[in-house]
């Protein structure tokens, strides 16, 4: 977090009541986007593939438009919804800080403990 | 991918290190090795207190490419050679945004895989932390810079 700061680059504010972290953290919110990855789908083709019934599914994608992880398009009479990955920005630039800082720190640590092993040998 | 990967309160990274189990481990047990690897690219450290063991710390500093220092704070909760490191990280001591890291050393046919988990108190401090994320500065442009000056620079002997 914080230790990571100087590792990450400005991104817009998060709001703190709903964002990208709080709508994945919940493991259905997570089954929908996987769903959505690959195609656009109804509602009721959601709560079919998941075994939910469809108000449920609703909320959950009523969660999901807010914070920007998935888009809605009306084709004909029904609601298609699909999968906006920009909404997931916020998610990467934070990982990035953590991982860039323990990719670089691994490679380095891969360097060193090879020079300490040719010490040894 | 395991649910924890996901899970709101904690991230992890793996990697494979091509060295024996007991060597990885021990680069992580003195300052003398630990000076040399930790930190991302073009970062140095200086430690001021430092004694590995369990309810041990390591306090130091790291020094960005840019002169930017940023003070650490490590107490080791857990140590299980050549397994297993659990700590608590901060800026201080006193750092009310301490997190726990627990690190996993596992033997690989061609090297040892360590496992770095990051675990943090609460959701509302994960979301605070993000927050911080409005006010940056532009690490990421220094070492970009940096990269861009050591690919088509005079080479820096100075580096570590």
């Amino acid at each position: 977090m914080c230790l990571y700061r100087h590792m990450t680059s400005r991104v817009a504010r998060a709001k703190t009541t709903a964002d990208a972290f709080n709508a994945i953290a919940e493991p259905h919110r997570r089954e929908i986007l996987t769903l959505l990855k690959t195609q656009e789908r109804a509602v009721a083709d959601i709560a079919e593939a998941m075994g939910m019934n469809q108000p449920a599914v609703s909320k959950h994608l009523r969660v999901l438009r807010q914070v920007g992880l998935v888009y809605v398009q009306p084709v004909g009479k029904q609601r298609r919804y699909g999968l906006d990955a920009r909404g997931l920005e916020p998610v990467h630039t934070w990982t990035r800080g953590f991982s860039q800082y323990w990719n670089e720190s691994f490679d380095r640590l891969n360097a060193h403990v090879r020079g300490m092993e040719g010490e040894e040998g | 991918m395991p649910e924890h990967a996901l899970s709101d309160r904690e991230l992890a990274i793996s990697r494979l290190i091509e060295g024996s189990r007991d060597t990885v481990f021990a680069a992580f047990t003195e300052v003398r090795h630990l000076s040399q690897w930790w930190g991302p690219t073009g970062f140095t450290t200086t430690t001021s207190t430092f004694e590995f063991s369990e309810g041990g710390v390591w306090e130091f500093m790291m020094h960005a490419p840019d002169g930017t220092d940023y003070p650490n704070w490590i107490k080791w909760i857990e140590i299980r050679p050549p397994e297993l490191i659990v700590l608590r990280h901060g800026e201080r001591s006193d750092d009310p945004e301490q997190f726990t890291t627990s690190i996993e050393f596992e033997e690989r046919p061609d090297g040892t895989e360590v496992t770095l988990r990051t675990e943090f108190q609460t959701k509302a401090l994960r979301d605070k932390a993000i927050e911080h994320f409005g006010a940056l500065e532009a690490g990421g442009e220094t070492l970009r810079s940096l990269a861009e000056y050591v690919a088509t620079g005079p080479r820096r002997k100075d580096r570590f």
